[in-house]
């Protein structure tokens, strides 16, 4: 049996072994997703991010390590924002195309602490414009109050 | 005479509407896709319906705060698939931190086979290959995702989802004792 075939064959057995998708009856989700979509495109200078897993809003333009601080999520950032320590990197999970792009410090210091990859971020530098989930590299130093 | 339904809009103008946060838009949304997303988590998690509900309600809500700033760079579904899977691989994470931290066995692994007849040997095997297998190949079998965009979806290379697939088509045939 050549490849093709088999592919085929392959393919149409998968299909009949997964249930159909069935339409989905759930007003109570629908419902909520609707009304967070709306409040969500009602700001859109307001920016929905996930941080270690909680979500937070931030303006549009700010730093990542601004949203954080401003947002409770005590993130080290031992140098105070200058590039040098990289203790406030952050490994970007999804929206990496929603950051401002690595410019020419940040690349040298995460060089400097061996950090370079597409995915890694200092959140001292890197500007938000959309929804991003982004998790710390290092421990957070504790919790703040919410301002 | 008889009313014929209102043809299906165009994924763009869906898109444009959806940016603003049109009511009917989310609604058209939910009803043109959430099946579809359910039955990806449902396959990706192998079948653990408790959590793949759970899995559900935060890739809306995730989809909610995204779509406003989705820039249309890959379909509607697409673009919903990869959120999905990012959560479907947090919970994997998580589920797999507490069984370490439990010393136990990692929870939701593995599928309880489906009543489906003649496919229930099929859907046995699927269960017991890895998760990363099962997700490649609901993509491309069923959902019938292109290679291309399943490469976004993964964030993998295209060749890398080549590789994986014959991978997981490998040990779904060893897992069926085909091989």
């Amino acid at each position: 049996m050549d490849t093709e075939t088999k592919e085929t064959e392959f393919a149409a057995r998968m299909k009949s072994a997964i249930e159909p998708a069935r339409g989905l009856d759930d007003r109570e989700l629908r419902n909520a997703f609707t009304a967070r979509l709306k409040q969500v495109a009602a700001r859109p200078d307001v920016v929905p991010i996930e941080f270690d897993g909680r979500r937070i809003e931030m303006r549009r333009g700010g730093t990542l390590l601004g949203a954080a601080m401003k947002n409770g999520v005590r993130l080290m950032h031992v140098c105070g924002a200058r590039t040098l320590c990289a203790t406030c990197r952050v490994v970007v999970e999804s929206g990496e195309d929603n950051l401002t792009p690595m410019r020419g410090t940040e690349k040298f210091s995460l060089r400097w602490h061996l950090s370079v990859s597409p995915r890694t971020r200092l959140a001292c530098q890197a500007r938000v414009n959309g929804p991003v989930e982004v998790e710390s590299v290092f421990p957070l130093c504790g919790e703040l109050p919410n301002r | 005479m008889k009313v014929l339904d209102p043809p299906p809009t165009s994924e763009a103008d869906l898109i444009a509407r959806l940016k603003a946060g049109d009511e009917e838009a989310a609604h058209e949304f939910f009803d043109r896709y959430a099946a579809r997303i359910r039955r990806f988590i449902a396959n990706s998690l192998g079948a653990a319906s408790a959590e793949a509900e759970d899995v559900l309600q935060e890739t809306f809500i995730a989809l909610a705060d995204a779509l406003p700033f989705f820039r249309g760079d890959s379909s509607l579904f697409t673009f919903a698939c990869a959120i999905a899977h990012r959560k479907v691989l947090s919970l994997i994470r998580t589920n797999a931190r507490r069984a370490n931290l439990m010393r136990t066995a990692p929870v939701a692994e593995t599928a309880a086979p489906r009543e489906t007849g003649a496919n229930r040997e099929f859907n046995r095997a699927l269960g017991e290959i890895r998760p990363e297998y099962r997700e490649v190949l609901i993509l491309k079998y069923v959902e019938e995702i292109r290679v291309s965009e399943i490469a976004r979806i993964l964030r993998l290379g295209e060749h890398a989802v080549e590789s994986r697939l014959a991978r997981a088509r490998k040990a779904l045939r060893k897992s069926l004792k085909e091989e």
